[in-house]
């Protein structure tokens, strides 16, 4: 097994004059070890030997040459100390890792038990993670390997969303999306996607005639011969996916601790005791570890960590809504060259988005937007669609997606430490599958625990915030009555008003940086980008949270706005 | 919902509202109100501590402040009827105008005209490509002059600008003053964006640096500004490789241009010029809707506030005729085209039988030149000519035309050339 990984590498003429160790244990492990010049071989390696048959997982701790040798954090020691001294702050039934949308709607999901549940999270605010830098789509399902998880999830997930949406209250535009061919080439792929397609179970996957997919799509490039055509797909905005998701789960009972990243997980004999957090520890019978590309890390603190996370960054650049229409549903690209990644759609809210990219990272805090990843997005989408160019852009940015070298979703409880699940490796079709994440999870749950009673009080709907910008003029104006903080108007690209920011302020899960304000009202998310906007909502946070304007932040702790006073 | 009747409801109280404003009932307009988003009166000048304003209006050298309070004065003399923060959230094509304010909620204002004078806005990271991170630190460069001279609030330490606009290089000294260290102004264009007596006055007299065809590539920081990489940039404005340089700072300060804010323009159907991105408008000022005017930075972005308020006048008088009746509206328009090195020009339609007695027009150039002339006239023949020793693409040209001088060669399409002088 490990000498077809081996003869791989040396088939390789970029890596055959590494020295790489490798040994399996008996779960089917495989450790990778030695060094490498670069990143990209460190990835490649983990890759070859996550193509290997029946294995349960890669951990690559090859290293690249040129990094210090010496990683270790000196202030980790430190901090864990303190964390230790601030004692046990609470005690739950279940501590999920991880505020994004996969953490979310595990906590709603089993907010429907008679169990106390802490969703934790390093960041000030939910949908941190990759959760808010995705393209917000929920895929239909054709493009993952059939029969592994990735695609039961996300067939299952996708049909979910209708039910989520309902009863959850959020933006769900289920507009199709598109595969394009332009030649002969192309259309072989298309007809392997489709092959899938239908062994996977997407409902009403067909190819189409470029004219009969012009009739959906009037802007499709007029050079696309065929198309493969998913009517399932559908959009969401995430962050307020998540938003919804947390805010039921509150209502049913469960908390967040935000800003409060998890430094140790402690276990007596084999079992899960306590989860110690910057804010201090917390008593708990059972983790769930959905920390996206730090599950390696968290896995790592119960010794259980059979996969390491190599994030793969992607970039998307959003447009002005004067251009909504022009695309209004998702046109991908069969890969050529080994390029991956997405392509244009809309956003719920109207706003054309491009991307993503797909580039390999060291770093799990690499969301930097280089030009190679622009160019690559633009490039792409000019070949698909016509009307709209880069003077539109009202802003870009990148995420990371949390990938496994075996590249499939992983929701298991450990086979080593009772107490824990792993909801590991949750990139793409991640936000599409989270509903049946969530449902998978719930089932492992209560395997673990039998005997967990339903809350009687369980209340599966929440209802979301009317916001100016949507209403008629009628509804503007009685929403006014109520409040005539509404007649405020604070961000004028978007429409949002001085109510709705004190709102979100105050909300279930208070809104205390500008991004969360951001993600929470759209303030600061239009055209100007924060410029009109951005010294009032200082004013505004510092009033409400009673603090001063130097020390409000974008986006949490080291991050402030303002730096000082100019006079005193 | 609040419902008003007013002949002429004005959107902006900056200086182009202003002025038109004080011009509207001077002309005899009844029923005007000036809607202002702000607090006050006053626009962007309330934020403009710097001197160089009404030069022309007032014949005088007054800080943006101090023109900005002349004109109030004058409004609460005349007695005129102002909404402040006031928010218009729409304009209909049969004039309706929606607002919103805290103390009168919904307003509907049904009017008889309009002029629009929302200004423009600064033109943000996204359109001018920088790669990197996403860090807090990086802000307009009217930001920071609002964070500094309203709010009392320092945004950063170590600054770089990136562009050579007016308004980052007033920003300069002024960051210079508060004890922030400005490491440099970096201007991709291989000329300066902003006025020679900026460059004088606010870069050489503090020595900070100015770098000419050089820009900012990348921003670093994940949480605060750490840096930023500069590049120089060669004759098709693409960073040269091995120019790199890295620069620590914790704040970068952009100043790349301004925009017209266009969207109640764009929103209520208007037609808007592809060049100067606000309206297209006609010697009163008037836009694609008659009886909706428009004035100062929305139409297109002026380099001094006299002409701003200038225009602002002259959409007033434009506005009174409209009401009174005495314009002639089925005229068809003769077109004012850019010609040799003319980038934008203000009006771009006129009505031979609308006219004043001297007609303003204001146009850039796209390159600067010595010892030229102003050529004005049909495609191939010209008639009226102006001379100007030197031009400059960040300095607006504004030439007055005399009624006769235009009928003359107003028989077809007219087109401005600037174009070297031959003597």
């Amino acid at each position: 097994m490990l000498n077809q990984l081996y003869s791989e590498v040396e088939k390789n003429i970029k890596l055959k004059d590494y020295v790489i160790e490798a040994t399996i244990d008996d779960r089917r492990v495989i450790f990778l070890s030695g060094e490498v010049d670069d990143w990209k071989h460190v990835v490649e390696i983990g890759q070859i030997a996550g193509k290997i048959k029946d294995i349960k997982g890669v951990v690559n701790r090859i290293k690249v040459k040129t990094d210090h040798p010496d990683l270790t954090d000196d202030g980790f020691a430190l901090r864990l100390q303190q964390a230790t001294k601030k004692g046990i702050i609470d005690h739950a039934d279940i501590v999920i890792v991880g505020a994004g949308i996969t953490g979310a709607s595990i906590a709603r999901e089993l907010s429907k038990y008679n169990v106390k549940i802490i969703v934790v999270d390093k960041n000030p605010d939910i949908s941190e993670g990759t959760t808010k830098a995705n393209n917000g789509m929920v895929h239909s399902g054709y493009d993952s390997p059939t029969g592994s998880l990735k695609a039961q999830m996300n067939i299952k997930g996708n049909e979910m969303y209708t039910k989520w949406a309902e009863e959850l209250d959020f933006a769900l535009v289920r507009s199709g999306s598109f595969v394009a061919a332009f030649n002969e080439e192309d259309i072989h792929y298309l007809e392997t996607y489709l092959k899938r397609g239908i062994a996977n179970g997407v409902p009403g996957i067909e190819i189409l005639d470029g004219e009969s997919a012009r009739a959906i799509a009037p802007n499709l490039h007029t050079d696309i011969k065929k198309a493969l055509w998913t009517p399932t797909a559908a959009y969401v905005e995430p962050y307020t996916v998540v938003e919804a998701l947390a805010e039921n789960a509150i209502d049913n009972g469960a908390k967040f601790l935000l800003a409060a990243k998890v430094l140790n997980i402690v276990k007596v004999e084999d079992r899960v005791e306590s989860v110690i957090t910057e804010k201090g520890i917390i008593q708990t019978n059972c983790v769930i570890n959905a920390a996206g590309v730090y599950a390696d890390e968290i896995a790592e603190m119960v010794d259980d960590c059979f996969y390491t996370i190599h994030p793969r960054r992607g970039t998307l650049i959003i447009f002005d809504k004067s251009k909504q229409g022009i695309n209004e549903r998702f046109i991908g690209m069969p890969p050529k060259n080994f390029t991956k990644g997405g392509g244009p759609m809309q956003t719920p809210e109207g706003n054309p988005l491009w991307g993503p990219s797909a580039i390999e990272v060291q770093d799990k805090e690499n969301v930097e937007v280089d030009q190679q990843d622009i160019d690559f997005i633009v490039e792409k989408a000019y070949h698909l669609i016509k009307g709209i160019d880069k003077s539109n852009i009202i802003a870009y940015f990148s995420g990371v997606r949390a990938c496994t070298y075996k590249e499939d979703f992983i929701i298991e409880a450990s086979e080593i430490v009772k107490g824990f699940i792993h909801v590991s490796g949750i990139q793409s079709p991640g936000l599409a599958g989270a509903p049946a994440i969530a449902q998978k999870v719930e089932e492992i749950y209560l395997n673990m625990n039998p005997k967990t009673k339903k809350r009687s009080d369980y209340n599966p709907y929440r209802k979301k915030t009317k916001r100016l910008r949507e209403c008629s003029l009628k509804e503007k104006d009685d929403l006014i009555k109520q409040d005539p903080k509404q007649a405020h108007i604070i961000c004028r690209c978007e429409t949002v008003s001085e109510a709705e920011i004190v709102d979100s302020i105050n909300g279930k899960i208070p809104a205390t940086t500008l991004d969360a304000i951001k993600r929470r009202t759209r303030a600061g998310m239009g055209r100007c980008q924060g410029g009109f906007c951005g010294p009032r909502l200082v004013e505004i946070l510092s009033r409400e949270l009673g603090v001063e304007p130097t020390e409000v932040t974008q986006k949490g702790e080291g991050s402030e706005v303002v730096l000082r006073k100019s006079r005193k | 919902m609040k419902r008003l009747d007013m002949d002429l409801v004005i959107i902006g109280g900056g200086p182009a509202g202003m002025a038109a404003a004080k011009q509207a009932v001077e002309e005899g307009i009844e029923k005007v109100i000036i809607l202002e988003r702000d607090s006050e009166l006053g626009g962007i000048l309330q934020q403009c501590i710097h001197d160089g304003f009404g030069l022309f209006i007032f014949n005088e050298r007054l800080t943006g402040v101090q023109y900005a309070q002349r004109y109030i004065d004058l409004i609460e003399k005349i007695g005129i009827f102002v909404k402040l923060d006031t928010m218009v959230l729409e304009i209909t094509q049969d004039k309706q105008v929606i607002a919103t304010n805290e103390y009168d909620g919904l307003i509907q204002i049904n009017a008889k005209a309009i002029i629009l004078a929302m200004g423009c806005r600064e033109k943000t990271r996204p359109q001018v490509f920088i790669n990197g991170t996403r860090p807090a630190g990086v802000y307009t460069a009217g930001v920071v002059q609002r964070y500094i001279n309203i709010e009392g609030l320092i945004p950063g330490e170590k600054a770089v600008i990136l562009g050579s606009g007016d308004i980052g290089m007033i920003m300069a000294r002024r960051m210079t003053f508060e004890g922030i260290e400005v490491k440099g102004v970096y201007e991709i264009m291989s000329t300066v964006g902003g006025l020679t007596r900026n460059v004088e006055q606010c870069l050489r007299d503090y020595d900070i640096p100015l770098h000419l065809s050089s820009t900012v590539t990348k921003i670093h920081g994940n949480k605060r500004v750490e840096g930023v990489t500069v590049a120089k940039v060669d004759s098709s404005l693409k960073p040269i490789e091995g120019t790199e340089e890295f620069i620590e700072c914790d704040m970068v300060v952009l100043s790349v241009g301004l925009i017209p804010e266009n969207e109640l323009t764009r929103n209520a159907g208007i037609e808007l010029d592809n060049l100067t991105k606000g309206p297209v408008v006609d010697e009163n000022m008037m836009t694609s809707i008659p009886g909706i005017f428009a004035a100062g930075n929305v139409v297109a972005v002026f380099d001094l506030v006299d002409y701003v308020s200038q225009t602002g006048i002259r959409a007033a008088k434009g506005a009174a005729k409209y009401l009174n009746g005495s314009f002639d509206l089925n005229e068809s328009y003769v077109l004012i085209n850019s010609g040799d090195n003319v980038s934008v020009i203000v009006p771009q339609k006129i009505r031979i039988s609308n006219l004043e007695n001297t007609e303003d027009f204001y146009l850039r150039v796209k390159q600067e030149n010595r010892k030229t002339r102003l050529i004005a006239g049909s495609e191939n023949n010209a008639h009226t000519t102006r001379k100007f020793s030197i031009v400059k693409p960040p300095e607006m040209i504004h030439i007055s035309l005399k009624r006769e001088e235009l009928i003359k060669i107003a028989y077809e399409d007219i087109y401005f050339h600037i174009r070297k002088d031959v003597e």
